[in-house]
This record gives structure tokens, C-alpha cells and sequence, in this order.
């Protein structure tokens, strides 16, 4: 079965206004249900502290033409901007910077959307955040009180990738058993059901250990040929085996979904489909209305094709820069992870790959302020790789550079694909005769 | 197809007729024929062969196609190295140039993008200096570049458009052509994705082809020494083999036509050496044989060769007057080269570069004498120009027969190409 | 069994990069290869080979051969400076690690194209 077509075909018909409903024909993929499908809003957020794992959510969402996306950062959480919201999808990175960046105030928009009935869903650094903790920064997200087992009084000896293998928590340490392909179990319990085994990939995630107040729909079952273990074997089936990969639980008329492998990176399809499963399941029940995007100012024409030519340009000089720095022995540590130069290109991709969609539209949507934002953003970040070349051939350093590099990355990445699925929502609904 | 106004700046594509190219094939088929449209705003054309940057055996050539000033009407000259490769992967298989800039600009051709660009920073540097600049303005190492140096911005006859940072196969004094245009650069980079018809059946040939090719007369050999052995001089291996580096290949061309000589550092050093511009890869057979022919030694000559890449200028005719100067010291001449001037003798209708030895190398291509030379030396080239096969290995490889070379299009395109197609072209090509 | 290079053959024609690209994209295109040849010195003649490999970079130079592993410590030395382990330093979805094109009827693409034979494969040990 093809989940991503499978999505996708209940997304573009809902679409078009027709009516659908939970475990019948199209929607055969998810459980029955008598509710009637609705098309969700979903936030993927992508702000201060994030890496690039966001981008697996964009790139499955987009396979499955969730093409209601809003890309968010602290400051339109904090701006209330998730109560226009169905789903919040938090993905991986540095969790304390991405709890420091949204701080109180995020922290609050954050709890009062889920309480008011919508859905969160994170993996990874993102399942972190709302697990109670005492830490500076993660104190204000104590939403689930799910604790970690991945957690130790003593720093537990590396096997491999050294001291980074695990990091300070407080008195105790977080530590990363495995990375790569694990294989998990699901439950049976709803809405994760109609599959036994399957697998996911494991980048630091939670190893977590069932509670009273939440559901576990799946649990690591046991490792892969891929599987790389960072600590003694038997540790790690102590730590992993048996405990929560995922989980939902509940607060106020809201969900979370906290998953410890990335249930959405594009390579694992049963994953994926579960992403989706959750999304439709327990999306927001009847949601405030008044979208925050761009949808409805319109460029076509000359104007639309010059926008175009001028981000392809400057994308495409990125690019060339960026394939060159993959073969220089360079990284760079920003919060606690360390940069390479592959990871450029992985925010690059995400936009070359569809540019093509908007060279073939007739029409993109974006304000002109937004406009002439995605092509600065875009010059900006051309120089910014273009220096750093030029320095590394130099022999200087470039960690203040990438610094604004990836954080120039990231800011051109969301702005970017907001244009990109603000324009494919709207040619959907303008075909559907929807406004 | 990318057509560039240099007069107005502006540039405007159009896809490729699939008519054109079952009638034309490509490369310089197609390039004549656009030349023809376009000549009242006398054009440059360059052009991607039907096979280049496949996994055709020496699949790397692409021509460039103007009135050239030397012989007063179309000829062609092929770039290869990884330039010619490079232009079918900015996603442009033609570009025709026309008309002439206000101001020194260049062309920057990626990914489906071209830009005209100001060039008023790069006007009057050499073409080393010029493609280092490039390089380092752009942040990339691997762009590819065919550049003017002050040969071609003077207006010389001499002039050459050098491929990144050597001599190419330009002698038909495109150097002015490009000069007079004000263009200094075409700057090459494309990370484009080539699809073909029947991809499996493709590349399953390509290695029976190559199969062949290994177990042929070029086995064992390398480099320039054994092409000039080839041609009769016997002593090549000794005159040159003291400042032999290494010998590097065009893109995927089983021989490796092209010969470094280290002339400020030993040529036995594996590492990376500190020395910025240890030497000079020596790409031009004619040249260096011509030299070689004069009595300079092997690092002389290659001073020379340098000294002529700089300033982009074609160093066969440079020797000629070098040698009826009777001048021996490579400083003497290196200055000298400065404001040269001299007139190149073009023999007659000949259309392709002489920088490909006109005789068949290492290969048995079944002919009689000296005298069926010519004509088969025509064909091979135009072939070769038409498919986008290095011109000097398609004078090396008889398992690249026409049959083959056909049987291959059609497979790529699905176009169901005829030997009598190709037979026309053939004749278009060399009768302009 | 692994991919072994032989730098002083190689006369860098890239055959190996595109055979690999093919591989990888049933087309022909270099961005997905897993061998590259490695030809940013273009005016010194000194180029070699890379070959990413499961946990590894294997670099052909021309003075021999390097194995890089990813991801682990690396003492200070003339080529930079102590590099700390990382289990984040890891490239993602973009170069695969070659996979000895075990799904194609050639065996390894980059072996069967190589003009000059400096590629080969190595049995596991070597």
C-alpha cells in the first residue's frame, strides 16, 4: 500500500469539497470513525533551535498534500499565531535553545493551544520539551509527566562518537544508547493499529517509560543491521527494549503525540503513516478560523516569473558553493550539535526541488514584502557561503559565520516553502471553486 | 536552447525542436544550422554533442561555432577537459551569443540560469588571474571557464579562448571574436541530471564498448610522449619524461590526452605542493611538437606554453614566428608576446580544429596510405563534432565506429537516426 | 569486500563519479555519487579519489591511501586541529554510502568503468 498516495488522495479531494469519512474508501488508511474529514492546519515549527529534521516533516507532509502549512517561529508563537492552528509539529535540535527561544510566553501560547483541544505531536527534541523537567528553560514545559529512561547519575562509557554520546542533565545524564534504524512494536492501541513491527530512526530521541496518564502506542522491540550502538550492548537493550517509543496523551480538550525515534523522516513509510493517522485522529475539533498566510495575494504573470528566476539564481549559486565545501574537512558546533557542510544543502534541496512546481504554477502567492524578502534572504545567504569559502581557503575560522549561515538557512527555508505551500493550497482550492 | 543578447542584455530560452535534432543530430550539426539563422548578428555559438556527458567512452567534447576571423567564415572548435561536459549540465545544450556588449561582462551559465554579468573587474587580467577570480568570486573550485586574456581584448589574430587555464582547441582565433563582443568569460556549472530512452540497454553497451576499447591498441599508453612517439618522434619519451608530473584525462576519455609538466618543482612530488603554479598541463600536441621541433628543451617549451595560456594566445602560430625569429631564450619570448601580431595561414575549406593530428593514432582504421588521410580525418572530425566524441580520441578508437556511434544515439533518443541523416549532415557540416 | 583506488592510475576522467551517479539515479548526474574525484587543485595536477563508505571516508591521494572514519575524535595535526567525536556528525540523505551497487548486474559500477584499472574491489580484510 502506497501511504503516501493514499494521503495525498484524501487530502486533494477534501480539497475540492468532497466528503469524507474515517475508515471509508479513500480514508480506508485510517480507523473508522463517524466523524467527517476535515483538511488540517498544521504548524511545523522551525525556530531558534531547531536543526533540520523539521524539513522530514515538509518533505512527507508534501507527499501527502497537507498543503495547509504554516511555518512558525517563537515569535508567532508567541504571537498567538497557534490558535489559527489544527497540529503542531515539533521536530528535533537542541531542546533547551528551542525551549530558551520561546521562553514563558511561548511556553504559555503553547499549553493554552493544546488545552484548547489541538494536537501536538514531537519527535525527538520535540518529545523532550514537554516531558516534565527542572531544568532552566524546559521548567515552563512540564505539559506530560512521562519520565526519560535514557537518563543516569553517571556518564555511561562510549563505545563510539565519543564524549558527545551523551550530555548533562541537571545532576544526571542523558545519554544516546543507539542512532539509526531501530525497530519498534506498536500496541494495538488506537489510532496506531493494522501493523505489528516496524521501523524508525533513533538520532538521540527519548527512551520513555509508561505512565498512568498517557497511552503507549509503540515500543522499541529491538535493533536493526543499521542500528549503531554508541554504548555497551547490553545497555542499551536495558535502556530501549521494552520502553515507549511513542505515546499520546492527554491535556485538556488537547492531544500530544511524543515520539522518541523521527516517525518522520521520509525513508520509513509505515512511520510516516502514522504521522498522518495521528494528525487526522486528533487534529482540532472545530478551530478558529482566519488564516495567517499569504494565500491571498496573488503574483502571476511577468512579475511571477522574475520572482521566480531570481530565487532559482540565487539558489542555484548556493548550491554550487555549497557541493564545493562538501569535500573540505570543516564543521562547525552551534548550541550543542556539530554542523557539517552536507547539512547546507539539506536546507537547499528543500527549495530546489520545488522550484520547479512554481516555474510550472501560473500563479504563486506571496505579498510583495515577502517577495522581496525570500530573494534577500536568498542573496544573503549566497555571500554568506561564498565568504565562508573564501575564508576557509584562507585558514580562517568560520564559526561565527555559520552561525548566520544556518540561521540564515533556516529563515530563507521557511519563508520559501511558506510561498510554496501557500501556492499550492490555493491553486487546490481556486480549482475546487473554494476561497 | 539559451539565446544571449549582449547588445541589450537580455537573454530568452526556447526548448529544443525535436525535428531539429532528427535532422541536425547535434553539436556541430546543430550549431551550423543556428548559425545560419542568426549570422546577421555574426553569432557565437556553443554547442553540446548529442552524446556529451553520457557514459559514452570520451563523451566530453562541445564546440564552439562562430565566422571565425582568421578564415572568414563558419568554422568550429571543440573544448573539452571537463568544460565540454560541463556546458550539457548547466541545462543549456546551445547557446548562440549575439551581438556586442557596451562593456566587458561575462556569461555565467548554471543550472538552468544565464547571467550576464559585469566584467569590468576581470578586463585586462590574464586568463589565469581570470578564472581564479571566477572561482573565488563564486566560492567553487570546479566551474569551468572558456576565457579571453589580453590577446583576445587587444584584438589579436593570435587570440585563443583558453579552457579554465590552458590552451584549448581553438585555432581559429575565436579569441578576437569573443574580444570584440566584449566578452571575457563564459563561466560553466550545472549539477543537472541527464535522462536518456533506454538507459539499461545505454549503459550495457558503453561497457561493452569500453571492454573493447581497454583491450586495444591504446593499452599501456599515456599522455602526450606516447602521442608525439606516435607521430614519429621518437626521442618524445626522453625529451619529456624528465619533467612529467602526471597525465590526466578529458571527462570520461579512456586515453588521458593531456600531459602536466612540473617547471618549478619536482616532478616526482605526490604530495600537494606549496608552490601555487608549479607548472603547466600541456594539452596542445601541435604546440609543444613545434617546439620540441625547434630544439627547446621540455621546460623551456613549457615556459612558453604558459606564457601563451596567460595571455590567451594559440601557441602554434606563436611558435611559427618564434621560430622564423630565431629567438631561443623563453624570457625573451614571454616578453615578446606582449602586443604580437602575425597573420595564421588557414588551409583551404578546412572547417575543424588542427589541433587533432591529422592521421590516425595507435588504431587500425583500415586505411591505405597518407593520402586517404584527409578525407578520413574530415569525416572522423565532423563525427566526432556531431556526437560530442573527443576529437583526438575519436582518431585513436576504431571501436568507435559510425555504426556504433548511431546505434548509441538512437538508444539515447529514441529517435531512430539513419546513416543517411548522418551522411547529410555530415556533408552540411563540412561544406559550410 | 570494499572499493580500493589506486590514485597514481587514476587519470581523473570522473567516469567512476558519473557511473556511481547513474547508479543512483538511474540517470546521468553527478550529485548522488559516492565516488568523487576530488579536482579542486586544477593548477597544481595533484587530484586523488574520495569514496564515502558506510562509517568512513576513504581518500585516495596520490602519496597514498587515508581512511577517515566519521564521526570519531582526531588528535590535533598538520591537517587541523583536534576534532571532537560527535554522534551528530553525520551526513543525512544526501551522498549515500556505497552499497557496492549490490542491486545492479555489474557489480561495482565505478570497477567496470574505470579505463585504466585503478579501481578495484577488495575481499573484507584487506
Amino acid at each position: 500500500m502506497n501511504f503516501y498516495d493514499s494521503y495525498a488522495s484524501i487530502n486533494q479531494k477534501l480539497a475540492r469539497g468532497v466528503v469524507l469519512h474515517y475508515g471509508e474508501e479513500e480514508a480506508s488508511v485510517l480507523p473508522r470513525d463517524p466523524r467527517p474529514l476535515r483538511i488540517p492546519r498544521i504548524g511545523v515549527y522551525a525556530g531558534t533551535g531547531t536543526s533540520h529534521s523539521w524539513l522530514w516533516f515538509v518533505e512527507i507532509f508534501d507527499r501527502m498534500s497537507f498543503h495547509e502549512i504554516v511555518f512558525m517561529t517563537e515569535d508567532m508563537v508567541r504571537d498567538g499565531v497557534m490558535e489559527c492552528l489544527d497540529v503542531f509539529a515539533m521536530s528535533g535540535g537542541d531542546t533547551i535553545r528551542i525551549a530558551e527561544g520561546l521562553g514563558p510566553e511561548g511556553a504559555r501560547a503553547m499549553e493554552s493551544f493544546i488545552r484548547g483541544g489541538g494536537l501536538y505531536i514531537g519527535s525527538c527534541a520535540g518529545a523532550y520539551l514537554p516531558l516534565t523537567s527542572s531544568k532552566q528553560h524546559l521548567d515552563r514545559f512540564n505539559f506530560v509527566d512521562i519520565k526519560i529512561a535514557n537518563l543516569s547519575k553517571t556518564r555511561p562509557e562510549a563505545k563510539r562518537m565519543g564524549r558527545k554520546a551523551s550530555t548533562s542533565y541537571g545532576c544526571d545524564f542523558v545519554y544516546h544508547p543507539v542512532r539509526e534504524d531501530v525497530r519498534l512494536r506498536m500496541t494495538g492501541k488506537e489510532p496506531f493499529t493494522g501493523f505489528g513491527s516496524f521501523r524508525a530512526p533513533l538520532y538521540g530521541g527519548p527512551s520513555m517509560v509508561a505512565s498512568r496518564d498517557s497511552d503507549v502506542l509503540a515500543c522499541y522491540e529491538g535493533f536493526t543491521e543499521k542500528t549503531l550502538f554508541l554504548v555497551d550492548e547490553s545497555l542499551a537493550e536495558k535502556t530501549l527494549l521494552g520502553k515507549v517509543a511513542a505515546a499520546r496523551t492527554t491535556m485538556g480538550d488537547g492531544h500530544l503525540y511524543l515520539f522518541g525515534p523521527h516517525f518522520e523522516h521520509p525513508l520509513f513509510p509505515i512511520a510516516n503513516h502514522l504521522v498522518a493517522t495521528a494528525i487526522f485522529w486528533d487534529m482540532k475539533k472545530g478551530r478558529n478560523d482566519g488564516k495567517p498566510s499569504d494565500s491571498e495575494f496573488v503574483l502571476e504573470g511577468p512579475a511571477k516569473e522574475q520572482l521566480v528566476r531570481d530565487i532559482k539564481r540565487e539558489i542555484s549559486n548556493s548550491r554550487i558553493v555549497a557541493v564545493g565545501l562538501e569535500s573540505i574537512p570543516v564543521q562547525w558546533i552551534i548550541g550543542c550539535k556539530t554542523y557539517e557542510p552536507e547539512k547546507i544543502r539539506v536546507f537547499l534541496e528543500a527549495i530546489w526541488k520545488r522550484i520547479n512546481a512554481l516555474e510550472r504554477s501560473r500563479r504563486i502567492c506571496a505579498r510583495s514584502e515577502t517577495c522581496e524578502e525570500v530573494v534577500a534572504h536568498a542573496s544573503r545567504v549566497t555571500q554568506l557561503l561564498r565568504q565562508m569559502k573564501s575564508r576557509i581557503d584562507d585558514r580562517s575560522d568560520t564559526q561565527d559565520l555559520a552561525w548566520d549561515l544556518f540561521d540564515g538557512l533556516r529563515r530563507l527555508t521557511t519563508i520559501f516553502l511558506q510561498i510554496y505551500f501557500d501556492s499550492l493550497g490555493r491553486i487546490h482550492s481556486v480549482s475546487s471553486g473554494k476561497k | 536552447m539559451l539565446i544571449v543578447d549582449l547588445e541589450t542584455g537580455e537573454t530568452s530560452e526556447d526548448g529544443l525542436d525535436d525535428d531539429l535534432v532528427s535532422q541536425k543530430i547535434g553539436g556541430a550539426g546543430i550549431t551550423s544550422s543556428l548559425y545560419e539563422t542568426y549570422k546577421d548578428r555574426d553569432p557565437i555559438i556553443l554547442g553540446a554533442g548529442l552524446l556529451t556527458g553520457t557514459l559514452f567512452p570520451a563523451s566530453a567534447l562541445s564546440v564552439i561555432s562562430a565566422r571565425s576571423p582568421r578564415a572568414g567564415y563558419l568554422t568550429h572548435s571543440p573544448f573539452t577537459l571537463k568544460a565540454g561536459m560541463e556546458l550539457k549540465y548547466t541545462g543549456f545544450d546551445y547557446v548562440v551569443i549575439l551581438g556586442k556588449s557596451e562593456k566587458p561582462v561575462f556569461l555565467w551559465l548554471h543550472d538552468g540560469v544565464a547571467d550576464i554579468q559585469d566584467a569590468s573587474g576581470l578586463w585586462g587580467k590574464d586568463v589565469w588571474n581570470t578564472t581564479d577570480l571566477l572561482r573565488k568570486s563564486m566560492g567553487d573550485d570546479l566551474i569551468q571557464t572558456l576565457v579571453i586574456g589580453p590577446a583576445g581584448e587587444d584584438g589579436s589574430d593570435l587570440a585563443q579562448v583558453c579552457v579554465n587555464y590552458w590552451s584549448s582547441g581553438d585555432c581559429w582565433g575565436f579569441g578576437k571574436v569573443f574580444g570584440e563582443k566584449n566578452l571575457k568569460a563564459v563561466a560553466l556549472r550545472g549539477m543537472g541530471l541527464l535522462e536518456i530512452s533506454d538507459p539499461e540497454e545505454f549503459v550495457d553497451q558503453c561497457f561493452e564498448i569500453l571492454e573493447a576499447i581497454k583491450g586495444s591498441a591504446i593499452e599501456g599508453k599515456r599522455g602526450v610522449e606516447d602521442i608525439l612517439t606516435a607521430m614519429g618522434e621518437s626521442d618524445a619519451r626522453e625529451w619529456l619524461s624528465p619533467v612529467v608530473h602526471r597525465h590526466s584525462a578529458c571527462y570520461n576519455t579512456p586515453y588521458p590526452t593531456n600531459t602536466f609538466i612540473y617547471l618549478n618543482e619536482d616532478p616526482t612530488t605526490l604530495t600537494e605542493p606549496a608552490e601555487p603554479e608549479p607548472g603547466f598541463m600541456i594539452t596542445d600536441i601541435g604546440a609543444v611538437l613545434a617546439l620540441k621541433k625547434m630544439g627547446f628543451s621540455a621546460v623551456d617549451a613549457g615556459h612558453i606554453l604558459r606564457a601563451c595560456a596567460r595571455r590567451g594566445m594559440d601557441p602554434v602560430p606563436v611558435a611559427e614566428i618564434i621560430g622564423k625569429s630565431g629567438q631561443k631564450d623563453p624570457k625573451t619570448i614571454e616578453q615578446s608576446l606582449v602586443g604580437l601580431q602575425g597573420s595564421v595561414a588557414v588551409p583551404d575549406g578546412a572547417n575543424f580544429s588542427s589541433w587533432v593530428p591529422q592521421q590516425p593514432m595507435f588504431g587500425d582504421f583500415g586505411l591505405s596510405g597518407e593520402g586517404s588521410f584527409k578525407d578520413w580525418w574530415m569525416r572522423r572530425q565532423a563525427v566526432a563534432y556531431i556526437f560530442g566524441i573527443h576529437p583526438i580520441f575519436a582518431n585513436m578508437s576504431p571501436e568507435l565506429s559510425e555504426e556504433v556511434i548511431l546505434e548509441m544515439a538512437n538508444k539515447g533518443t529514441g529517435l531512430g537516426l539513419s546513416q543517411e541523416t548522418l551522411d547529410q549532415v555530415i556533408a552540411d557540416v563540412c561544406s559550410f | 569486500m570494499r572499493i580500493d583506488v589506486d590514485a597514481l592510475k587514476c587519470i581523473g576522467c570522473m567516469a567512476c563519479e558519473m557511473a556511481c551517479g547513474y547508479h543512483r539515479d538511474d540517470a546521468f548526474a553527478l550529485l548522488a555519487s559516492c565516488i568523487v574525484v576530488y579536482r579542486a587543485r586544477e593548477k597544481k595536477d595533484y587530484f586523488g579519489v574520495v569514496v564515502k563508505e558506510e562509517e568512513s571516508l576513504m581518500i585516495a591521494r596520490p602519496e597514498g591511501l587515508e581512511i577517515r572514519r566519521i564521526g570519531v575524535a582526531e588528535e590535533a595535526s598538520d591537517s587541523g586541529p583536534k576534532k571532537e567525536a560527535d554522534a551528530s556528525a553525520k551526513p543525512m540523505l544526501l551522498r549515500e554510502p556505497c552499497d557496492l551497487c549490490s542491486d545492479m548486474k555489474y557489480g561495482p559500477m565505478c570497477v567496470k568503468i574505470c579505463p585504466v584499472n585503478a579501481i578495484s574491489l577488495l575481499e573484507g580484510g584487506e
